[in-house]
């Protein structure tokens, strides 16, 4: 099993970094996914239909829930994108942890079980080491929620390293392990708090993010402290400038990119394949741990809950990063749409009686549309997102990669001087 | 001390090891229909839909029609449906296999809860009905064998459907010409094209097989154990399936063996109450994860799939 690539760079774009190259190269690259959303949207008006609802009314909805479009049913349109902000907030960082797996040919489906981690020991600390500074325990609750979840997905990284042992079984396998120990923990467990059940107390004030919006103050008519928007989008935006700035800045991200196209060519070009697995195996679970940590420490509940083990989260940031086609700016921009679509979703059952499950039938038309990218079926020439098709150009990929990494750096120099 | 007395007399009775096998029989029908399909060299991480989608119809079907050879039947032509789905578009639009195998998952759910609230209008489908649920079966004489009786012949009907469909699969793959060709296809589909195989005809055989096994699997859970259809009921299952067949190396008998180990987890967790360890319930649960993760490391160690697994086949010619 082999996980899916990025598109190959168009190499001649790449050898002229202007500005009118780089947004042929970006409208080449949105256009699938564009276009998967739109085939999407217009395959959910026809289930709309035929389910006997009005599908102007539902996209209306959809609209107020999801950007604060367009609401008739008496909404604040600022709450609607605060709520989806809070939605897409976790889906950016596990968007990331799944994405970065992928470019070096891994995945980690077990982005749950390291978020769940996470989670647990920013709780710990939130909870134990409550009366510390705020300045001083916010970052170290984030610290652990990382280093958790790079020591949960580490365990499968130096198992694919040293036994090849697959990832997909051992995330698997992981994701149930965290999954009970979360429940150990909280359900009558040691971290339960008293006289409630399978939750445990919330994290001490101090070790909570900080929120753009005062709770004691009034916003667009609403008490500040129903919007619950803090500085987890901006610890999620962070985390995609580190994931851009790993992949394309730093030796590390070529030679992930190196093993995730061919790990044969990629040990001739002298990279150690075992070591690039285990590194990237940690990045990405520390992107999950640090998404568990912002659930704990942001959002609205601040403390462990048994549910967190059928929580989703996870495995919808295989879909963002799908979408995303892997890159940090597409988990970015897939993960507004799904958390819009989220927050859209149940506005939509409120409003126009229609099951917010709706939305995960777009979803899955979004991918198929992306997956079997019916545009290019239709003849546009457009670059495709499906995998390289011959396993045998994998050493000739490589080449190209390092072709264009040799001719942008030139031009690079060649613009300083 | 007592507690390992204890887990000892569990471990010899007849009601956890009957237990523990219906669960592992569960597990293996996906988990065959998984080998097939990847040994075709179609990547198949959509078990878990497919199963939902059978557990959701068998319902349905059982509510319309009160019997349960038909609520089987229609499970296993829904989740084969949703398998077409897969087929076609890794089949035919050459689309990348995880992502439409996510997509499935993820449509599965979204599928079977907007049908359930819309045809309950949110309520929910009601309990199915005694005359369509899944029999016992008893095999008579042989049932009396003091603890194999127990084990072995006193099933649900579809434990003995799921280990001969395992027998048969094994057969069909290693022993037959159609599955020498499926494995060809799988390893090297130029080559078996070139010796006159059709390539895409054994790939649609395979992906359809697969979602028909993973839809009697979700029938079994929803009208020969559940009773009910709860939304998202399969609670990944589908993906512990997904585990197995990795584990056994993309071989029946080896998928089922790790189904053993987890159809025992289930097994054990299920009797934490007699143990007396609630306490220690979830711990106890995280025991098959933990084993398999052992024995992969250990024994186990590198399972290589199917040379083209993933890998759309594109004839020269186009």
């Amino acid at each position: 099993m082999t996980a899916p690539t990025a598109p190959p760079q168009q190499q001649e774009d790449v050898a002229r970094p202007n500005f009118t190259g780089w947004v042929r190269r970006a409208a080449n690259a949105m256009a699938v996914p564009a276009g998967s959303v739109i085939f999407a949207i217009l395959i959910g008006a026809v289930i709309f239909a035929i389910s006997g609802n009005d599908p102007v009314l539902a996209y209306q909805a959809m609209a107020c829930g999801g950007f604060g479009l367009f609401c008739f049913g008496g909404e604040t349109p600022a709450l609607q994108i605060a709520n989806t902000i809070f939605f897409l907030t976790p889906l950016i960082l596990a968007g990331l942890s799944v994405a970065f797996a992928f470019r070096a040919g891994l995945f980690n489906i077990g982005v749950q079980g390291q978020l769940i981690v996470g989670a647990i020991l920013s709780a710990i600390v939130g909870i134990r080491l409550g009366n510390w500074p705020a300045i001083v325990l916010i970052p170290l609750v984030l610290l652990v929620g990382i280093i958790g979840g790079a020591a949960w997905a580490g365990i499968a990284g130096v198992l694919k390293a040293m036994t090849g042992a697959h990832e997909v079984v051992t995330t698997i396998m992981l994701n149930y392990i965290a999954y009970n120990l979360l429940k150990f923990l909280v359900v009558n467990g040691p971290m339960q708090a008293p006289n409630s059940s399978a939750i445990s107390l919330p994290v001490s004030q101090n070790a909570q993010l900080p929120t753009f919006i005062p709770a004691d103050s009034t916003f667009f008519g609403q008490p500040g402290g129903v919007y619950h928007v803090d500085w987890g989008l901006l610890i999620a935006l962070a985390g995609a400038v580190i994931f851009f700035f790993i992949m394309r800045r730093m030796a590390l991200g070529y030679e992930i990119r190196a093993v995730g196209q061919s790990q044969r060519a990629a040990r001739y070009a002298g990279v150690s394949v075992r070591r690039t697995i285990i590194v990237t195996m940690l990045i990405s679970g520390a992107f999950a741990g640090l998404t568990g940590a912002i659930m704990i420490s942001g959002g609205s509940l601040h403390y462990l809950y048994a549910d967190l083990a059928n929580d989703s989260t996870g495995f919808d940031g295989i879909a963002v990063a799908l979408l995303g086609l892997n890159s940090a700016i597409g988990v970015v921009l897939s993960a507004i749409l799904f958390g819009a679509l989220h927050a859209g979703g149940s506005v939509m059952q409120s409003d126009a009686q229609i099951s917010s499950r709706i939305v995960q039938i777009l979803q899955a038309v979004i991918l198929f549309s992306l997956a079997a990218n019916f545009l290019r079926s239709l003849k546009l020439r457009l670059p495709g997102p499906g995998r390289k098709v011959a396993e045998a150009s994998g050493e000739e990929a490589v080449q190209n990669e390092f072709q264009a990494e040799v001719s942008s750096a030139a031009t690079d120099i060649e613009g300083k001087a | 001390m007592n507690f390992i007395l204890q887990l000892l007399h569990l471990f010899v009775s007849g009601d956890f090891w009957q237990l523990a096998l219906r669960n592992a029989a569960l597990l293996s029908l996906p988990a065959l229909g998984g080998v097939i399909c990847e040994r075709s060299g179609v990547v198949n991480i959509a078990m878990e839909g497919m199963m939902l989608t059978g557990a959701f119809f068998a319902v349905v079907a059982a509510q319309a029609w009160h019997n349960a050879f038909f609520a089987v039947l229609v499970a296993a032509i829904a989740s084969g449906l949703m398998a077409l789905i897969h087929a076609v578009v890794s089949i035919r639009f050459h689309a990348d296999q995880i992502i439409s195998g996510i997509a499935i998952n993820i449509g599965a759910i979204g599928l079977t809860t907007f049908l359930n609230a819309k045809l309950t209008n949110f309520q929910g489908l009601p309990q199915v009905d005694p005359a369509a649920r899944l029999p016992q079966v008893t095999i008579p004489l042989l049932s009396s064998i003091p603890f194999f009786g127990e084990v072995l012949f006193q099933q649900n009907i579809m434990v003995y459907v799921a280990i001969a469909l395992l027998v048969l699969g094994n057969v069909l793959l290693f022993r037959t010409r159609l599955g020498l060709r499926l494995r060809a296809v799988g390893e090297h589909p130029q080559a078996a094209d070139t010796a006159g195989i059709n390539v895409y005809r054994l790939r649609y055989g395979a992906v359809i097989m697969s979602g028909l096994l993973s839809g009697l699997s979700g029938a079994f859970l929803s009208i020969g154990i559940a009773y009910i259809f709860n939304d998202n009921m399969t609670g990944g299952r589908g993906y512990i399936a997904l585990a197995a067949m990795i584990f056994g190396k993309w071989t029946p008998w080896g998928a089922f063996g790790a189904c053993v180990i987890f159809g025992l987890g289930d097994a054990l967790a299920a009797s934490s109450g007699t143990l007396n360890v609630t306490q220690y319930f979830y711990i106890l649960q995280m025991a098959p994860y933990i084993l398999v993760l052992i024995v992969l490391a250990g024994l186990v160690g590198r399972s290589t799939p199917p040379a083209a697994d993933g890998v759309p086949y594109i004839p020269e010619a186009e």
